[in-house]
Parts: structure tokens; sequence; C-alpha cells
């Protein structure tokens, strides 16, 4: 007895679960549930599905590749039972699970990151572009005004100085 | 692809006829096998059947059809639905294979992008076979 997978959403298929199709190049497509197997029906693309595993893997969501994944698989060689090797195997499939939670914590945190990266990029370029609402592009217009009034007395005054100087000399 | 359509009263009756197992058409993981050189040779070439239409001698690889005659044929060549079909063999096809590698038996394979061209005689074949080659 075997722990199948879904054709549609990769789930897993316990037995006495979901129903299968056997096309007619002999090929088995099981199906953990009948809303897996409508969408098959209606030819449906489970990569373009955004509730499958396979759309999550595809566009980046999920931890695609890594070295953790290798040691699941459909192996059709029977095991003659060794309970040294079934403990072994039992701890290191552990290991191997808790190595993987982390590297997929690890995953959607810098996919987490990146979103972060680009609101802060959008908040700068809103304030930038609407800092009127902020700031009155006016303001400081009136003073600085003053200012260069101030400057040109200040100019005119200098060269009457100097004028009456020369006219000592 | 045929999807529900809202209708009020008449319910979907002709839609689920359509998605019967009786009336399933190729997918297009079988579509792609048909492409391959050996397969694609077979296709074209098929001996005199009369229960087909056009006795089998006018066949549309992509889409999976027979038609009457040539002219038939060199039409459907140049619809839409045909065009589309090239499209959605672009993307190598969802295969079994695929949905335990995404369950995480296997590391994810990315779906590749080929050259598809309509394939009308034996030479078609061999240039298609040619530019797969290229692209590998």
């Amino acid at each position: 007895m075997r722990i199948e997978t879904c054709y549609f959403c990769s789930s897993r298929i316990y037995p006495g679960h979901g129903i299968q199709f056997v096309r007619n190049d002999c090929k088995i497509f099981r199906f953990c549930r009948s809303k897996c197997h409508a969408a098959f029906k209606k030819k449906k693309n489970p990569r373009k599905v955004k509730w499958t595993k396979a759309y999550r893997k595809t566009v980046g969501k999920e931890l695609a590749i890594d070295p953790t994944f290798e040691f699941e698989k459909r192996r059709n060689i029977p095991i003659k039972y060794n309970r040294e090797l079934w403990s072994k195997t039992v701890q290191a499939m552990k290991t191997v699970e808790a190595i993987r939670q982390r590297r997929v914590n690890t995953h959607i945190m810098q996919r987490l990151r990146k979103g972060r990266e680009l609101e802060k990029e959008r908040d700068i370029k809103e304030v930038q572009r609407d800092l009127a609402l902020i700031r009155s592009p006016a303001a400081g217009l009136k003073q600085k005004k003053l200012e260069d009034e101030e400057d040109e007395r200040m100019e005119d005054s200098d060269t009457e100085i100097k004028a009456e100087a020369l006219e000592v000399n | 692809m045929t999807y529900k359509r809202k209708k009020h009263h008449k319910g979907v009756l002709h839609l689920k006829k359509s998605w019967r197992t009786k009336r399933r058409t190729k997918d297009l993981d079988e579509i792609d096998e048909d492409l391959k050189e050996e397969n694609a040779k077979q296709l074209i070439n098929q001996e005199v059947d009369l229960d087909k239409p056009g006795a089998a001698q006018y066949y549309c690889i992509h889409c999976a059809r027979y038609f009457i005659n040539e002219r038939a044929l060199q039409d459907h060549f140049a619809t839409k639905v045909h065009k589309r079909r090239l499209k959605a063999l672009e993307l190598e096809p969802y295969t079994i294979e695929d949905s335990e590698r995404a369950s995480g038996k296997g590391n994810f394979k990315l779906p590749q992008k080929r050259k598809i061209e309509t394939i009308e005689t034996d030479n078609d074949i061999n240039k298609e076979s040619k530019i797969m080659k290229v692209t590998d």
C-alpha cells in the first residue's frame, strides 16, 4: 500500500480516497477529490491554477529546487525488513525534514524581504512626487524676496561708499 | 478549453457532455509524444482507413484531427484554433512526473520553451527535429 500523489494538486492520497483515471495509453492519473478530477476533465493546466503545488513552485512562491527533495522517491524495489535500517531511516527522515523546514522558512523570508524593499521604494517615490502636500512650494518665497532686497540695498551702499572714496582721492 | 458559462435556465448539460470520457480528445502530453520523429512520420503517412474522415490521409498532428481533403487541411492550418494549439505546445506539457516532483519527490523542473512549427510533410519533421536539437 502506498500514499499516492494527486495528479492535479500534488497532495497526498491515502488508501481508500479519491478516484483514478486510466488513459488509453495505460497512464494512471490519480486524483485526491472530485475537485481535482473535475478540473482534469475540463483539461485545466495545473501550472496555471493557483491552488496547486505546481503553480506555487513554477511561480516561485515555494522552495522548488533543493537537495533535500532528493530523498523521498518512488522506489519500486521491495526491501527486506531490517530493524537497524528501519530505525536509521526514521531518524534520517526526521533530520532531513528539519533541514528542509529551515530552508523553506528562509526562502519565504527572502521573498517577504523583497516585498518590503519594493514597498519602501514605492513610498519614497510617492513622497517625492507629492511633496507639495507636506511642504508648500511657495513656502520661504517671501523670506527669500526680503533677503534679496536687503542684498541689493547693501550693494548699492557699497558702491556709494566706493564712489565717495574715489572722489576724496 | 471550455469554461462554465453563466446560463440562468438551461443548465450546463451540453458542457458536461463534452467532458465525458467517451468524448475525450488527446491531451497535450500525448500530442507532445506524437510530435517525436518516428511517431510523426507514422501519423502523417497513415494507411487508407475508410472509417476515418478523408480516409485518414489529411491529419493535423498538433490538433489531433482528421480532415476530409487537402483544402480543408490547409484552411485549418490558417485558423486561430490551430495557431493557438501551436502556442500551447510551445511549453513542455505537464505530466504525471511533474505532479510528483511538485509534491516534493525530487527537484521541481521548470518547463522549457521550444519552437513548434506546423508539420505537413516528412521534410517538416526533419526540420523540426533539427530545431529542437539546436535549442537543446
